[in-house]
């Protein structure tokens, strides 16, 4: 299992609970250092997953050791932006780049990002929960 | 030919037609036997090839039109013949309308060259068979001409791919039609086929003593047909069709003819190079012990000839369609890697033996 | 004056014959060497996810079935998995066994047709027709179990939908003893044709290093040399009581994930032979009576469900909301698979381009979601 006083010494400010480890704003410190070899080799991310909660989208990693075959949650809330973790996980990319199209999240550092799904001039961000449909904005033009 | 051309002089000459007038007449009827025969044989080939395809897949294949489907083709050359003739905008108007053209005429005349019986030698040179590989390498331009006039990128690489395979495979072939010059001690089809008569029947044929020379004849002329596995110009997993992937209606319809047509003419060349072409396989012709008219049993000799031709040809085109049914398809590099590397080699090493094995063995044979 | 040494932009799809679905690449190629390659998705976005969040648990419950067409089952049960650990419902052993059952034919029947048209990608068509005519008899019995071929609906929170009768169970255990024979001779027309490894063999190589990074799952990841398999790591249902191997393969190649597939054609009629001979023996009910899928009001809460699919992990995330689901998230092996791709396709020839993405098994209504 993971050592969590490790944890908590290096970044004393997270909150570490059964099943997730929550971190305030930005979880790349947190991801790079969970996935580094000194501590268990977290090697592959499996998903990223957000949430619209009005006032803040909830973004979870799920990371993965495929050598003590462990899952972990590391959840953050963050408001516009927030780092991308495309240089730790090369799959992060296409998470990303759905989360930027239906989240309207923007990732500092990744710098491919482009909307996954939807259509360039697609107004607004569908999986909001603000979203309005049938958007009059909208113009069918590609 | 002499000997029919005289028939019909006889025959008109009963109505009063003038000799010349018969002499004039007389080549139009050769052109349109070979017309008629290569659209019913392209018909045949079509439903044949997919019957056969059906056959090795467990499939029923085309059953709804006519008795077991026998009409399917017609009704498919029907539907091809109605169709609307889709022409791109940015096509090369002139050049896209040619390929097609290009691409089936040198077929119709391979056709023409093929000595079907003993008499039926419509066009008989002295270098036939050299002709023979020579005019059935044009179809490719007209390939590259649709690739380059479709303005598709998809056309394009088809034909590219095309040309390559083309060029590479001619070679081969070329060196397999010297060993069998060589053998025959003539370039013309039908005296390379009346070469292969011998006292042992079967026996002379000269899939004996060329055998490799048949292996790679054959799969170099699969390659020229762009047939599977070599058909990369066409491969419709990475090239959606290849170089004909703009052309519909009757313009694809004459590419198409044009790839059953060459399928076929090359089946026959290789019958005719080393099946014996026209010769019976039992060493005597069956006409011969039906008739006692030695007339009427002349006349049905050459059908008679005509027959075992066109039986042989259909064996070699099942193999080929076998050879469909089986294999995948080869990567364009490793298509040409296996001409130039291999067959090339095998093929130049297959002359040098049949050189020296004309000159100890057969040495006695020749006049 | 034009550059002749200029690349050539080309586009793949979205209607191509061998891009699975709507798949678009845009590949520069310079001659028959691709330079570069971009994947463009979402030709097929149906907004999955979202159509959750207006729905009731149940509703939602068919529309599941789509995301992978070819393997329904995998879907549904990685949903209906989320709402029984939400509910806190224990479901029948029996029903659990059935679901194993369905989810391992219909693991085989997604194999045969990937196998099928990665041949046809290769240009071979006969193996195409074999594996269809061997596909439509599991699909002959799922429409006898369940009404429909491809999108079944079967499962249900609690358990399953309709018992499974004898003879069914008879088609099933006479189709698990055909098909080894069957396999035999696919293998006999593919294995070692040497066209076919001459195209597979060290084609489109994912290092170890590079499928983790990718987030690979499944045969994919398998054939990589990671012996990863959720239903041995994490096992779900009775995959923990149910004999059989997993195989995985260090080449990393097409043609590794070929075998690697190839052995899991065997090793799941061997979970289904287990799973015929305890459905026959066992009379025990299919459904947990104490759900009531119409009107289900589930209390905040939230679950992931973890399913080895036929592409690789499956999971669903349901974050509970009341009556409608308050954010539902689906993971699918093809999503990270389409990613890997202009990793593996520079500098390969276009040739090559069909080996490499066929043998990644990519269906593209779970990319797009």
């Amino acid at each position: 299992m993971i050592n969590i006083d490790l944890l908590k010494e290096y970044f004393p400010d997270i909150t570490v609970n059964d099943d997730y480890i929550f971190v305030e704003h930005d979880a790349f410190d947190v991801i790079s250092f969970l996935k580094s070899k000194n501590y268990v080799d977290f090697d592959v991310l499996t998903q990223i997953i957000a949430t619209d909660y009005v006032d803040f989208v909830q973004l979870s990693y799920r990371l993965y050791s495929t050598v003590s075959n462990d899952f972990l949650n590391v959840i953050t809330n963050v408001q516009n932006e927030t780092s991308s973790i495309v240089k730790l996980y090369k799959s992060a990319h296409f998470d990303e780049c759905e989360i930027y199209d239906l989240f309207g999240i923007n990732f500092i550092g990744n710098d491919n990002i482009h909307r996954l799904y939807m259509p360039e001039s697609w107004v607004g961000h569908p999986l909001l929960k603000s979203y309005v449909q049938n958007d009059e904005r909208l113009v069918w033009n590609d | 030919m002499n000997y029919i051309l005289s028939l019909f002089i006889d025959f008109l000459a009963k109505f009063d037609v003038p000799r010349e007038v018969a002499l004039v007449i007389f080549p139009i009827i050769p052109f349109c036997v070979v017309a008629a025969a290569l659209i019913l044989v392209v018909l045949i080939l079509v439903l044949a090839e997919r019957k056969v395809l059906a056959l090795f897949t467990q499939r029923k294949g085309p059953n709804r039109v006519g008795i077991w489907g026998l009409l399917q083709t017609v009704a498919d050359a029907i539907k091809l013949l109605c169709k609307e003739n889709i022409e791109p905008n940015v096509t090369d108007g002139i050049l896209f309308t040619l390929a097609p053209i290009i691409a089936f005429v040198p077929v119709l005349i391979c056709w023409g060259i093929i000595p079907f019986s003993s008499e039926f030698d419509f066009m008989s040179i002295s270098t036939s068979a050299l002709l023979f590989v020579t005019i059935a390498f044009i179809p490719v331009i007209g390939t590259v001409l649709a690739g380059y006039a479709s303005n598709n990128k998809y056309s394009l690489i088809g034909s590219i791919r095309s040309v390559a395979q083309v060029l590479s495979y001619e070679l081969p072939i070329a060196f397999v039609l010297l060993s069998i010059a060589v053998l025959a001690s003539s370039l013309n089809i039908k005296d390379i086929i009346l070469s292969q008569i011998s006292m042992f029947q079967v026996c002379g044929w000269y899939i004996f003593p060329c055998f490799l020379g048949f292996i790679i004849m054959f799969i170099s002329s699969i390659a020229e047909l762009n047939r599977c596995p070599f058909d990369l110009p066409e491969a419709e997993s990475e090239l959606v069709a290849g170089y004909n992937t703009e052309y519909s209606g009757m313009r694809f319809a004459l590419f198409f003819l044009g790839e059953y047509a060459m399928m076929f003419a090359s089946s026959a060349f290789i019958v005719a190079l080393f099946f014996g072409g026209f010769l019976s396989p039992f060493g005597f012709y069956i006409s011969e012990k039906i008739f006692s008219n030695n007339v009427i049993a002349q006349l049905f000799v050459y059908f008679e000839q005509a027959f075992w031709f066109f039986l042989k040809t259909f064996v070699v085109v099942f193999l080929i369609m076998w050879v469909r049914a089986v294999l995948p398809r080869l990567k364009s590099s490793d298509l040409l890697k296996f001409s130039w590397k291999f067959l090339l080699p095998l093929s130049i090493i297959n002359f040098l033996f049949i050189c020296i094995f004309k000159y100890f063995v057969l040495l006695g044979g020749i006049k | 004056m034009t550059n002749l040494l200029k690349t050539m932009e080309i586009n793949v799809g979205p209607q191509h014959p061998s891009t699975h679905g709507v798949l678009r690449l845009v590949l520069e190629l310079d001659g028959e060497i691709i330079k570069s390659c971009k994947p463009v998705v979402g030709y097929l976005h149906r907004g999955i996810e979202k159509m959750a969040e207006s729905r009731s648990y149940l509703q939602y419950l068919p529309i599941v079935d789509r995301i992978d067409y070819l393997g329904g089952f995998f879907n549904s049960y990685a949903y209906c998995d989320c709402i029984e650990n939400l509910l806190n419902v224990e479901i029948p052993v029996k029903a659990q066994y059935i679901r194993v059952l369905c989810m391992e034919l219909n693991r085989i029947a997604s194999h045969l047709l990937w196998l099928g048209t990665f041949m046809l990608d290769l240009g071979a068509s006969s193996p195409l027709f074999y594996c269809f005519r061997d596909r439509e008899r599991i699909l002959h019995i799922f429409e006898a179990l369940t009404g429909q071929r491809m999108m079944y609906n079967y499962f249900t929170f609690g358990g399953v939908r309709f018992d499974i009768p004898n003879e069914i169970l008879e088609d099933i255990s006479s189709f698990v003893e055909d098909m080894p024979e069957c396999i035999k001779d696919y293998e006999n027309i593919i294995t070692t044709n040497p066209i076919f490894t001459s195209r597979c063999v060290n084609k489109g190589i994912i290092t170890k290093r590079n499928a983790l990074q990718y987030s690979i799952t499944g045969a994919n990841l398998r054939a990589s040399g990671v012996g990863l398999d959720f239903r041995k790591s994490c096992p779900y249902l009775t995959y923990d009581n149910l004999e059989f191997d997993i195989s995985y393969a260090d080449g990393g190649d097409a043609y590794s994930r070929y075998k690697v597939r190839i052995f899991e054609l065997y090793s799941s009629l061997k979970i289904v032979e287990q799973c015929i001979d305890f459905i026959r023996s066992s009379s025990e009910p299919i459904l947990n009576k104490s759900v009531k899928p119409v009107m289900l009001n589930i209390p905040e809460g939230e679950y992931t469900s973890i399913v080895e699919a036929s592409r690789g992990l499956t999971s669903c995330t349901v974050k509970a909301g009341g009556k409608t689901p308050y954010r539902v998230k689906w993971r699918t092996g093809s999503y990270y698979a389409v990613q890997l791709l202009p990793e593996l396709l520079v500098n390969c020839e276009v040739a090559d381009m069909m080996a490499i993405f066929g043998s990644l098994d990519v269906i593209l209504p779970e990319v797009d979601k």
